[in-house]
């Protein structure tokens, strides 16, 4: 065991899954999180475990990450998804001769697809639009956003991570230049107080860019809002994904009793200033209706955004499509920042475990810690067990 | 699309290091509201623009996660699936839910809630959707999360005020009961208790607030059906006997 201590900041899916694996490795970790846990982005995302599809014609190794994670989280959290697959449909000619390159970049990514007969498709899915020309099944699925990083965080806190919510941080304590730990204020008992660290991970998402700021180092990060609306009926078992070229209000993810369209993809300065643009709400029902005709004609549910955290500046893109689902981790002291400090920038909710995976192997190689990651072998609590 | 202010009054608090409840006091926050906007919408722009230091509990915005109960003008609710101005008031109360551990101002901590669930309770059901319908490749079944979700309306709207596990506790033990036929003995076992099946007087609040349809109530009912089908001795008087 080292005796090394880690503080996280940011209790999404990316700081759930890093404080489970640094305990598994035997690092001290505390978590801050200055609401709810997931009340940032994770909780609010679309809910689609992605095997990869989505992103196969354009990036084959993001692809081939997602098929892998989605493997891995079905068997340490199955509790916590909905293994329905996937369907992608063609509505037109165009998206017919999509089909062709989808299915190699499947192929290559290492996705399994299989084609079936419109007919076949109709009838496991009857409330599809009965004109689609193509139906090609992938391993998609559903994730409960809650439930998921519960899992992540009951396991850490059983394994002795201590987590604090509703505990915003003010700023950094120094030791020298480099960062010696957190300034946070607890907003429960509305006092201050420093907690040390040997070193402090952002993971932030969205947010990242506002806590580095506190060091005065400035990140390539964009929050990129994206808008979900959810009708009162659970339509379909499988996820409907439109099969062309990725673009606005092309999936319908069904979760427990609802059906949910999404998304859109804007570029913004600060994650927490989004609301949800009326005409998003139209063009969302637009957009399902071709997918599945009765779809807005059930009763709306709710609609609501989500800030994505894409890597990448905002100004270096004209459509925030183009900015990259990927992340990486960035060594702050490596750079022109103050040591002590990783931020994890960019990511997608299936790839959480791997990105806690590739943060710890560098917080483990910075301390000399050869203990490997376990989290991909490792199951997880159940979601309750968070509240035991 | 119509906009009307509305004035947020908020239970505030904090709490000391043994977490029991101190300076709790009411504040008023005024904001702008247009048709659309929930309650949990509303939160999240006083707390951006006037209060930062405001604590309420959310996650998924639609009513999936369940953490976003509480007390609106005096009725159990989600603030996510509550529009605000749907609520026809011109100011709007909110507290939290008594029934759990408080945390400060509208958060609380749900751990009471899940003291008497059953162990190793699944989350899983099958999916009733095209239930008869062709499956693919191996499969099945469709599957699905359960409809409870775990926000804890049903436990705070209760007026049962013996020691009761509670309508939330009790609808889980029949759920695992259909999941898990096989554990039937065990788990019937476990609510045929003076605080398990029978406190219940049907007042029926708990099927009322339930934001996504478990319909507690039902799931005790049946409970209580299935312990007298199989032969054993209630443990107690049913509570709306008791009550009359």
């Amino acid at each position: 065991m080292s005796s090394y201590h880690v503080v996280v900041i940011g209790g999404g899916g990316t700081g759930a899954a890093i404080i489970h694996d640094l305990r598994l490795r035997g690092i001290e970790a505390t978590l801050v999180e200055r609401g709810e846990l997931t009340s940032g982005t994770t909780g609010r995302h679309h809910g689609q475990l992605h095997c990869g599809a989505r992103y196969a014609v354009k990036d084959r190794a993001i692809a081939r990450e997602c098929m892998e994670e989605t493997y891995i989280l079905k068997r340490i959290a199955a509790e916590s998804l909905e293994a329905n697959y996937g369907l992608f449909v063609a509505l037109t000619e165009e998206d017919e001769e999509h089909a062709p390159v989808f299915i190699q970049s499947c192929v290559e990514s290492g996705i399994p697809t299989k084609e079936v007969p419109v007919e076949h498709a109709l009838e496991m899915e009857p409330n599809l639009n009965p004109e689609i020309k193509r139906a090609i099944m992938v391993p998609d699925g559903t994730i409960d956003a809650w439930r998921l990083p519960l899992q992540f965080f009951a396991t850490a806190k059983h394994n002795g991570a201590r987590v604090h919510t509703f505990t915003p941080v003010t700023g950094f304590t120094y030791s020298g230049s480099n960062i010696s730990g957190v300034q946070v204020y607890d907003l429960k008992t509305r006092q201050e107080r420093t907690i040390k660290a040997d070193l402090v991970i952002n993971a932030t998402g969205a947010w990242a860019g506002q806590v580095t700021k506190m060091a005065d180092v400035e990140i390539p990060i964009t929050p990129g809002p994206g808008t979900m609306v959810a009708v009162k009926k659970r339509l379909n078992n499988m996820v409907i994904s439109r099969l062309h070229p990725v673009g606005d209000g092309d999936i319908i993810v069904p979760q427990r009793g609802l059906s949910i369209i999404g998304t859109t993809q804007y570029k913004t300065d600060d994650p927490d200033d989004i609301a949800v643009p009326e005409d998003d709400i139209t063009e969302m029902y637009r957009c399902a209706d071709m997918l599945i005709p009765s779809f807005s004609s059930r009763k709306y549910h709710a609609a609501w955004i989500a800030a994505r955290p894409l890597a990448g500046a905002a100004s270096s893109v004209d459509d925030a499509r183009n900015l990259s689902r990927d992340f990486n981790v960035v060594d702050h002291g490596e750079l022109d920042g103050p040591d002590g400090l990783l931020s994890v920038i960019g990511g997608k909710a299936t790839v959480l475990r791997a990105m806690a995976e590739q943060t710890v192997d560098a917080v483990c190689a910075k301390f000399g810690v050869t203990e490997t990651c376990r989290t991909a072998e490792t199951p997880l609590l159940a979601h309750r067990a968070y509240f035991a | 699309m119509s906009h009307k202010t509305i004035t947020f009054s908020v239970s505030r608090s904090n709490i000391d290091e043994a977490g029991q409840e101190r300076n709790r006091r009411r504040q008023e926050f005024s904001l702008e509201v247009n048709d659309r906007m929930t309650v949990l919408d509303a939160l999240e722009v006083i707390r951006r623009d006037q209060d930062q230091s405001l604590m309420y509990r959310h996650s998924c915005h639609h009513g999936s996660c369940g953490t976003c109960g509480m007390i609106i003008n005096g009725e159990r609710k989600l603030a996510c699936l509550t529009a605000a101005a749907a609520l026809e008031v011109d100011t709007i109360e909110l507290q939290p839910l008594r029934t759990m551990n408080p945390l400060g101002d509208l958060a609380v901590d749900p751990t009471p809630l899940f003291a008497d669930y059953p162990d190793g309770a699944t989350y899983i059901r099958r999916s009733e959707v095209h239930a008869e319908g062709r499956k693919p490749f191996e499969v099945d079944h469709w599957e699905r999360f359960e409809d409870c979700i775990e926000c804890g309306l049903c436990v705070s709207s209760c007026p049962v005020t013996e020691s009761f596990i509670g309508p939330a506790a009790l609808a889980a033990h029949n759920r695992e009961l259909i999941n898990r036929p096989e554990r039937r003995t065990e788990l019937l076992e476990a609510v045929n208790t003076e605080r398990g099946a029978w406190p219940c007087a049907r007042a029926l609040n708990c099927s009322r607030v339930c934001p996504t349809g478990v319909y507690p109530a039902k799931h005790i009912a049946e409970l209580r059906k299935k312990i007298e089908q199989d032969g054993m001795a209630p443990a107690a008087e049913p509570g709306e006997k008791r009550a009359r």
